[in-house]
């Protein structure tokens, strides 16, 4: 048994062996001037194309490899006539052939020569032929014939508008027209008949081969296409409506969605111009099987790039080219009730698309394809559309195209039937909209003016704000919540505007947006609002002469981000908010308006607070006081009424520590506070460092005897060199309370203790750090600085 | 004198003896035709299917020429008891050779008997002869006409006969409808065809088309036949013979309701003969034009529609040589088909008695 692919092989290995021995045959007969015997080769040959048992693929094979030996038929049959013969005996003679096929093959070969013998009969030539093709019915075998024909009559077709007055039959344009027209007709009947032969489970191997066919009818529509003659007039009225109406009357959605393409891609655009509304409305007229939306789509493709065209002459302003499709793609939807809401919502994204790429400015024709689509949705009463769902793909498609093409968000707001096909979509899909947008202004740094936009976008991309009725009971991944609010963070800082007034607006109005994000989204979005909250204040202090209000208004910034804060505190956040008060106190004594003080004590005392009830794991507690501790050594906005208190209770604190480790630690830092921090002079308005060298002293040695009470003595040495270095930092800085002696003694301590240490990595470490804390003081011996105290008598 | 024309048939085995035996005087007779440089000649099959060509007459055109008698040894008389020459119109029914039919016998006398001592030489001529039928050679019956020329002797007369062709022609007719036709079988098949007339001349070209009203069976291929039906005797002893002269198809692949397709056939390069009717009471040519349907299933289905053909006066054209054998097909397995449909169509059609025809005609 052979495969039907082998027989397949083997029939073709039989049909072209025949072809090679005939056609050789026949040209040795004609190069010997028998022309009968070359004719009779050449219908054997041909015979061969009666056959019913190759595939399509295979036929075509055939085809052409017989109509190559063809050619040289017809080149010897030029030559004869040219030498004086005469050809009408020659078209009558092939006629006898008995059988159909070859005798149609060899009469169009016949028949071309002989309108190239005499142009004259020109016209009724093509006629006959076209007619005498009538005879093959069988599709496969009809198609190839009338595709020989049409090849064949390709250089011979008449051009011409008028007949020249004295030679009446060599034909006009309009004789091509029919003659082409009427091929195409009979080929589409033969190649929609392929569709109702045979099993119906072959179906989809039928159409498989239709398929590859289809060249064959759509050559027809390309030679109309290369006639020079056809003007836009005689396209519209003869050529045109007469493809039309051969394609909707046929009702095969195969053939409509082939040749309906192939319209669309083989004439010129302009003529698409001016005939429009025809071509669509053939369109609602198609089976329903039939894809209308590509068939329309490929054409607002077409068109779009050509008006996008930099050498054409782009659409010419009296076709309304946005209307006629607008109006038509109504009545082709309306013609169309089973049509699926996602083609429907395709055809929009094209007529989007269409107003984006002719009409750049018309926001009004893409806000008018939107609320198209709204009133669909409508009657058709959709709502919640599954994210997975194909018409909530192309929903989302649509709305990603304004967004895409303006690049910025602002003119997206202001089509006004944007936002409410939003509502259209579910959860899942709003939210990935929703990044969308963010993303986009985003990368397009997009600034946000104005509250009522921050209202209007907010709103929109809700579903990233606040939690939604429709949002599922899983936990989303954290990480990419993460990621989510981390982008709003972002975008928070495109809510800009430019005068400083309405950007309190603009925060403002933001905050109010996060204010009901929920504990999980505070956090990550009121930090953002707070940050740029200070940035304003900052912006108002540049702009002070210009402002005689601007003290108020900062001091209302300082509100609003307290309240802000303490919203933070109240989502059960401690270390965040206290972060952002320390950042509060710096930015409000740096500004340094009216009250600054009191709201810097105001912003340190509620980080203290935070700190004393809400922090309780201790290593969070020593990172909370350094912090602290930090803030106020650099604030200078205190006089010692406020410093003192506030001192006093960061070194209470640090002593307070559970680890005795983070007692020496907080302790020792404590020390600089009462070097380095700063008191201000409330009747002379300056500040300067309170250098209280004892109290210093006394923070130091209470860190040591601290240090000493440690059990681990690997932390001990540790704590001793970092104690050193303090010791060291204040010696350097003039403290008198420190002395070499006092330094000596650490020092010999250190010595002592570390080489009982066990030989860790650890050990490793706190060794280096000493030794170079070493090399550090024997530069200083070496060379002392002038002005710096002397390091003689340091045992090293 | 009636000459038995066994004798004479006879009697020119008898001349060809007598001179082997070097056996007494013998002559050759010459007949030549006045204006026989000019005029035409025909072609035309002998009994055995081979072609001879003859000088062509027409109706009512004078016979005329001369008779050379020319001694085979110049010197010796040659006794005879008269010489004539005879023109002759026969038809020969193959099945009854004894009987040959004469429907036209003329003869004149061109010598008293007497002797001849030297070559002779005798103009002839028969004014404005009748000559009423074509020549033809078919399967059952020859129609010939020919000039006989008999020197009487005692013993064995010496004979010479020259065939000559004779063509009929007609004048165009007046009537010449087109043969239209609606056939069909009942809710299967519904076509309507239509020859663009019933008459047509040698070098005619019939010119239709099939237009399909109803379709139901998958028709593979349609052709369409020229059937030649040649009818001898009378009676019961009536002889049919069909020969298909034409097979040509006409379409391949199965048409739909709707479809209109195109017949054209040259008829010069088939061997046609006008139609004769009943000529001489002997026989008949008869031409069918015969429509034949082929299903997928090898059923055929025809309809046969006589035409007739008639040779038409017009100038003269070279024929085309033999198109029709060029392109003659391979697969001569017709018969069994036709067998095979016969009794097929006798289910859908039981009133086949009368009409064999297998497409009944709705009116």
């Amino acid at each position: 048994m052979m495969s039907p692919q082998e027989e397949q092989e083997k029939l073709m290995e039989e049909a072209l062996g025949v072809v090679k021995t005939q056609s050789l045959q026949m040209k040795r007969c004609l190069d010997k001037g028998k022309l009968m015997d070359g004719l009779k080769h050449a219908s054997n040959m041909l015979s061969e194309l009666r056959t019913s048992l190759l595939s399509p693929k295979c036929y075509y094979e055939l085809y052409m490899a017989i109509s190559d030996e063809m050619r040289h038929l017809e080149l010897y049959l030029v030559d004869e006539f040219q030498k004086g013969r005469r050809v009408a005996d020659l078209y009558e003679l092939v006629q006898y052939a008995g059988n159909i096929v070859p005798r149609l093959y060899l009469l169009i070969t016949v028949g071309v020569v002989y309108i190239k013998s005499n142009e004259l009969s020109r016209k009724d030539i093509l006629k006959d032929l076209v007619e005498m093709c009538r005879g093959v019915q069988h599709p496969l075998r009809g198609l190839f014939l009338r595709n020989y024909l049409l090849q064949c009559t390709k250089n011979v077709l008449p051009d011409v508008v008028q007949e020249v007055a004295s030679e009446t039959d060599t034909g006009t344009v309009q004789d091509s027209i029919d003659f082409i027209l009427l091929n195409f007709a009979e080929m589409n009947k033969l190649w929609v008949r392929m569709q109702h032969q045979g099993h119906t489970r072959d179906r989809e191997k039928r159409e498989q081969e239709r398929r590859e066919l289809r060249i064959l009818v759509g050559t027809n529509l390309v030679r109309l296409s290369q006639l020079e003659c056809i003007d836009i007039e005689l396209y519209k009225k003869s050529v045109l409506a007469e493809i039309l109406e051969q394609v909707v009357s046929c009702r095969d959605a195969i053939a409509q969605e082939y040749l309906m393409e192939c319209i669309i891609q083989v004439f010129p655009d302009e003529y698409h111009l001016q005939t429009l509304s025809n071509f669509l409305r053939a369109c609602a007229d198609l089976h329903p099987d039939v894809n209308v939306k590509n068939i329309i789509i490929a054409l607002i493709d077409r068109l779009a790039m050509f008006a996008n065209k930099e050498e054409g002459t782009g659409i010419p302003s009296d076709i309304q080219l946005f209307d006629i499709f607008s109006q038509q793609i109504a009545q082709v939807i309306q013609s169309r009730q089973d049509m699926p809401p996602e083609d429907i919502v395709s055809l929009q994204v094209a007529l989007v698309n269409l107003a984006l790429k002719c009409y750049k400015d018309r926001t009004d024709y893409v806000d008018k394809v939107l609320e198209t689509t709204e009133d669909i949705f409508n009657g058709l009463n959709l709502d919640h559309l599954e994210s997975s769902s194909a018409v909530s793909r192309e929903l989302m498609k649509l709305m990603k195209i304004p967004i895409d093409s303006y690049n910025d968000m602002i003119t997206v707001l202001k089509l006004e039937h944007f936002g409410p096909l939003f509502e259209y979509f579910d959860f899942s899909a709003r939210k990935l909209m929703s990044q969308y947008i963010i993303n986009n202004c985003v990368e397009n740094e997009t600034k946000i003016p104005t509250q009522e936009q921050v209202d209007a976008i907010l709103s929109l991309v809700s579903v990233l704000v606040q939690d939604q009725s429709d949002q599922p009971d899983e936990e989303e991944d954290a990480e990419d919540f993460a990621e989510e609010q981390g982008l709003m963070g972002r975008f928070i800082h495109l809510m800009y505007a430019d005068d400083a007034d309405q950007q309190y607006l603009v925060l403002n109005t933001a905050r109010k947006h996060f204010g009901n994000g929920g504990n999980r989204r505070l956090r990550h979005t009121l930090p953002p609002v707070v940050f740029a909250a200070y940035k304003l204040a900052f912006r108002f202090k540049e702009i002070k002469d210009e402002d005689d209000k601007w003290e108020k208004k900062c001091q209302k910034i300082f509100q609003f981000c307290h309240q802000t804060i303490t919203a933070l505190i109240k989502a059960e956040m401690a270390e965040l908010p206290l972060r952002l008060y320390l950042l509060g106190a710096v930015a409000a004594g740096q500004i340094g308006f009216e009250n600054y003080e009191t709201v810097a004590y105001e912003f340190l005392s509620q980080a203290f607070s935070l700190y004393e009830e809400e922090i309780s794991d201790s290593k969070s507690q020593l990172a909370a006081i350094s912090l602290i501790i930090g803030t106020l050594e650099r604030m200078v906005c205190f006089t010692e009424e406020n410093h003192e208190p506030l001192r006093t209770q960061c070194a209470l604190a640090a002593s307070k520590l559970l680890k005795k480790p983070d007692q020496s630690r907080g302790v020792s830092i404590c020390a600089h506070l009462f070097w380095s921090g700063q008191l201000k002079d409330a009747e002379k308005g300056d500040s300067s460092e309170i250098r209280d060298g004892k109290r210093v002293m006394e923070c130091l040695k209470k860190s040591l005897r601290i240090a000493n009470q440690c059990m681990d003595a690997s932390v001990q040495v540790q704590l001793f060199v970092e104690i050193l270095n303090h010791y060291l930092y204040f010696y350097e800085k003039g403290n008198p309370e420190i002395t070499v002696q006092v330094l000596n003694q650490v020092i010999d301590k250190i010595r002592e203790d570390l080489p009982n240490l066990e030989a860790t990595e650890e050990t490793e470490q706190i060794n280096k750090h000493f030794m170079n804390t070493l090399e550090h003081l024997r530069l200083r011996q070496d060379s002392p600085e002038a002005e710096g105290p002397s390091y003689e008598g340091l045992r090293l | 004198m009636s000459h038995c024309t066994l004798c004479s048939c006879f009697a020119v085995a008898e001349e060809a003896g007598s001179s082997f035996f070097g056996f007494g005087q013998s002559a050759e007779i010459d007949v030549v035709l006045d204006g026989q440089d000019t005029r035409k000649t025909a072609e035309i099959k002998t009994e055995d299917g081979k072609k001879e060509r003859h000088y062509l007459y027409f109706d009512g055109e004078t016979v005329s020429g001369q008779v050379n008698i020319t001694l085979k040894r110049p010197g010796t008389k040659l006794e005879h008891q008269g010489i004539k020459i005879e023109f002759i119109g026969q038809i020969e029914l193959y099945y009854d050779r004894g009987n040959h039919h004469e429907f036209t016998s003329l003869v004149k006398e061109l010598a008293r008997p007497g002797d001849l001592t030297q070559n002779a030489c005798y103009d002839f001529e028969f004014v404005q002869v009748e000559k009423p039928y074509e020549s033809y050679t078919g399967a059952n019956v020859r129609l010939r006409y020919f000039l006989r020329v008999t020197v009487v002797r005692r013993l064995t007369d010496v004979i010479k006969e020259k065939d000559i062709i004779v063509h009929t022609l007609s004048q165009y007719p007046e009537m010449n409808n087109s043969i239209k036709m609606e056939v069909g079988i009942e809710d299967c098949l519904h076509i309507e065809f239509e020859y663009n007339k019933s008459k047509y001349h040698l070098k005619d070209v019939i010119v239709g088309k099939i237009y399909f009203l109803l379709v139901r069976i998958k028709i593979k291929h349609m052709e369409i036949q020229i059937i030649k039906r040649e009818t001898t005797g009378t009676g019961p002893n009536t002889f049919n013979e069909n020969e298909t002269i034409a097979k040509y198809e006409i379409m391949d692949g199965a048409p739909v309701r709707g479809e209109s397709i195109p017949i054209r056939l040259f008829l010069s390069g088939y061997e046609l003969t006008p139609t004769m009717r009943d000529i001489n009471k002997k026989f008949s040519v008869r031409y069918y034009l015969n429509l034949v349907l082929v299903d997928e299933e090898e059923r055929r289905y025809f309809k046969q529609q006589e035409i007739t053909v008639f040779r038409k006066a017009d100038k003269f054209r070279k024929p085309i040589q033999n198109a029709t054998a060029m392109f003659k097909r391979n697969s001569p397995q017709q018969p069994q088909c036709l067998a095979s449909c016969q009794t097929a169509m006798a289910q859908e059609d039981s009133d086949t008695s009368q009409n064999k025809s297998p497409l009944h005609d709705p009116e």
